[in-house]
């Protein structure tokens, strides 16, 4: 459903639509965090399964609670003043259960699951939005009809189908964390010898391609503009075929497929060769065995042709890496290090294993105050140390001095799977409202009398009705989201009681005002951010161009511009 | 020059806690980049009970490029040059095989792995590795007699 949606707005990658997703975005930050503040911690700790709830949160919750019990009285506005407003009653002890049972009161049954899907399907929309101005898989796998037939069937249809209402949502969130599991991924980097070649290689952006069946293949060949490879959906599996704008590739070259758990890859014919590790595997024109392959070898498509002196007859150096989605995925050693940044300059009383020392100069990296740079693979150094490293003559392309693992410190910001990011940022934003909220109810009126009971209630009245209208905001802020959901999903359908009534408090999102919140949250994204980190990738891409070693590519992954070809 | 810090710790790590059978100190107390270690040939290798000088120098780009360990005694091992150089070739010294977070006492404690069990396949002395695949008595023998007559 969401794909389908998507695609529609691609070709047109103008401003109303993308900025309205980046709305979506903000808000979905926004109430990511500030709900969680009320939500019970069951929700945060049921969504990030491995974050277990600190003793600060803990304390946090139950203050909350004693806080209320003493004085009924209070309450008793506190109430009305639930139940007056519009959506539900139940909304500001919400867990996202009972959110998705309330808003099955106002939208038919299978919206509901869609309410408590949202930040689900956000988060796919929003990948999808960063690829905007390429035009979608789908359009041009049904205009290509030269496109590989076999595979990309059963993908397109299970994409297709909307998903959220034959799949409950815990189930589906489960699914997605644990795709890249599942899924065989594997990248091409581009590879240069520089220890025994003078001569570089055909440069080319990483390509990444995640199998949507184990059956499929990857076919590499010569990119043609004829052949029209169509852009696969990054935040998808594909099994698009990988093009290379070399004449010493052959059209259909070599192939790369995944058996018994093991990438392996075949020469299909090719006239000039493929090597692997330098090892030629067939004849020019032979079908050659399967070699299995692992992380790090370096297969080459053809031989330099006229010395290599123009792009075009470049042969090909790929670096594959494969079998590293387990260090994509969170584990024990990432965390670790997540630990130790959110730490950093607190105290040093946690044991971050493993990642406490800069691998360049030896030197601790836990001091507050010092310039860190952190790769994908969550290994640390100081920025002094590793700079070496990162401004070498591969930039962009970063090898992590420690495993190896190689980055593309260009790429585009990947916020896909952020759910528990986001989860966590929650998590630690809500503690950071707790506090505060805490902070507000207790100085004024329970530090100094130590017997609250008669004369709390003036204190709440100071305090609490803010907190209530912040509950009520985001009780509205709750409903609004899914409601926008599916006016969005459904063109903007009947069904949706208030769809104007939205942007109103989309703007009421922006200014909603947490009793001292503003100032502690170090580790909240502001909402400026996140549009300006989203607003700024495809500036990005042109400033590549002034890169003479990084072609634009506007049509494909590995499709460069005319400019080589021309001559 | 900023490998200065780094290179003085892992000295006093190794000279503190040396590994197994390695002695390690500066060749010139005022030259931080060439180290001169000292390493028993392992037991049950024909080096055992020798005494080789292995030469180390870090180059000034030390950690981003790997160091060069050269042994100044004499050895019969099919993975160290024949010559006055006595230069080994250790796989994870390849310019592209070194990562910068290899640290020395690694390096030297591979190296101590590679009198213990030469790699052949690795060889920069061909005749040697020939002779240590195919007629290990005599390697043996020979290694041996030149770990007497050299190394002690």
């Amino acid at each position: 459903m969401e794909t389908a949606t998507a695609s529609t707005s691609f070709p047109d990658s103008s401003s109303p639509r993308s900025s309205r997703l980046r709305r979506f975005s903000q808000l979905r930050a926004y109430t990511q965090n500030i709900s969680s503040g009320h939500r019970s911690r069951n929700s945060i700790s049921s969504r990030v399964p491995w974050l277990s709830p600190s003793p600060g949160t803990d304390s946090t919750v139950t203050q909350v609670g004693n806080s209320t019990a003493p004085c009924p009285e209070s309450d008793q506005p506190a109430l009305s003043r639930y139940t007056s407003a519009p959506p539900s009653s139940s909304y500001g002890l919400s867990i996202d259960q009972a959110s998705s049972t309330d808003s099955s009161h106002s939208t038919p049954p299978n919206e509901s699951h869609q309410s408590s899907r949202t930040s689900n399907v956000m988060a796919r929309l929003r990948s999808a939005s960063a690829v905007q101005g390429r035009p979608p898989r789908n359009l041009g796998q049904t205009t290509t009809s030269d496109a590989p037939t076999s595979s990309p069937e059963p993908f397109a249809a299970t994409n297709e189908t909307p998903e959220p209402i034959d799949t409950p949502p815990n189930d589906a969130q489960e699914g997605d964390s644990n795709q890249p599991k599942q899924k065989a991924t594997i990248r091409f980097f581009p590879y240069q010898d520089s220890y025994q070649s003078s001569r570089p290689s055909l440069p080319f952006v990483p390509v990444t391609r995640t199998l949507p069946s184990e059956s499929c293949v990857v076919r590499v060949g010569r990119y043609s503009e004829r052949d029209g490879i169509p852009i696969p959906n990054p935040a998808e599996p594909s099994d698009a075929p990988v093009g290379f704008k070399s004449k010493v590739v052959s059209r259909k070259h070599c192939e790369f497929m995944f058996i018994n758990g093991q990438w392996h890859v075949k020469d299909v014919g090719s006239s000039s060769g493929t090597f692997l590790n330098h090892m030629r595997l067939s004849q020019p024109n032979m079908v050659s065995r399967l070699y299995s392959i692992k992380d790090g070898d370096i297969v080459q498509l053809g031989i330099d042709f006229r010395g290599g002196e123009e792009m075009i007859f470049r042969c090909v150096r790929i670096r594959i890496e494969c079998n590293r989605s387990w260090q994509q995925q969170p584990n024990e050693f990432n965390k670790n290090t997540e630990n130790l940044i959110q730490n950093l300059g607190k105290g040093d009383n946690v044991d971050y294993a493993g990642c406490r020392e800069c691998s360049i100069c030896l030197g601790s990296v836990l001091r507050p105050y010092q310039c860190l740079f952190m790769a994908a693979c969550a290994h640390v150094w100081h920025y002094k140390c590793i700079s070496r490293l990162l401004h070498s003559p591969d930039y962009p392309m970063f090898q992590c001095p420690n495993c190896r693992a190689f980055t593309d410190l260009s790429a585009e910001v990947d916020d896909s799977n952020d759910q528990d990011v986001e989860a966590k940022r929650a998590a630690s934003a809500s503690a950071n409202v707790q506090e505060a909220a805490r902070s507000e109810t207790r100085t004024p009126a329970d530090v100094p009398v130590p017997n609250n009971d008669g004369q709390q209630p003036p204190a709440q009245e100071t305090s609490r009705p803010e907190e209530i209208e912040l509950v009520t905001d985001v009780e509205n802020l709750h409903l609004q989201e899914g409601q926008l959901l599916s006016a969005d999903t459904e063109s903007r359908s009947s069904n949706s009681p208030a769809p104007d009534s939205s942007s109103n408090d989309l703007a009421r999102s922006a200014t909603i005002n947490i009793p001292g919140f503003q100032p502690t949250q170090p580790l909240n994204v502001p909402p400026g951010r996140s549009s300006h980190l989203r607003a700024d990738t495809p500036v990005r891409s042109e400033t590549s161009d002034d890169n003479p070693l990084t072609p634009r590519n506007d049509s494909g992954p590995l499709a460069f511009d005319g400019r080589a070809t021309m001559q | 020059m900023g490998s200065q810090k780094r290179i003085a710790k892992e000295l006093t790590e190794l000279v503190e806690s040396p590994p197994a059978g390695i002695t390690v100190k500066l060749a010139d107390e005022a030259n931080l980049y060439e180290w001169k270690v000292l390493m028993d040939g392992p037991e049950g290798s024909p080096y055992h009970k020798g005494k080789f000088q292995i030469k180390l120098v870090l180059p000034n780009e030390y950690p981003f490029k790997p160091p060069t360990v050269s042994f100044a005694t004499k050895i019969y091992h099919p993975n160290v040059t024949n010559d006055d150089k006595g230069s080994m070739c250790l796989g994870m010294l390849r310019p592209d095989e070194w990562k910068p977070s290899s640290k020395i006492g690694a390096v030297l404690e591979f190296a101590r792995q590679l009198l213990s069990e030469p790699m052949p396949d690795d060889a920069i002395e061909g005749r040697i590795a020939e002779q240590y695949k195919n007629d290990r008595k005599h390697f043996d023998e020979v290694a041996r007699d030149w770990t007497r007559k050299h190394a002690s």
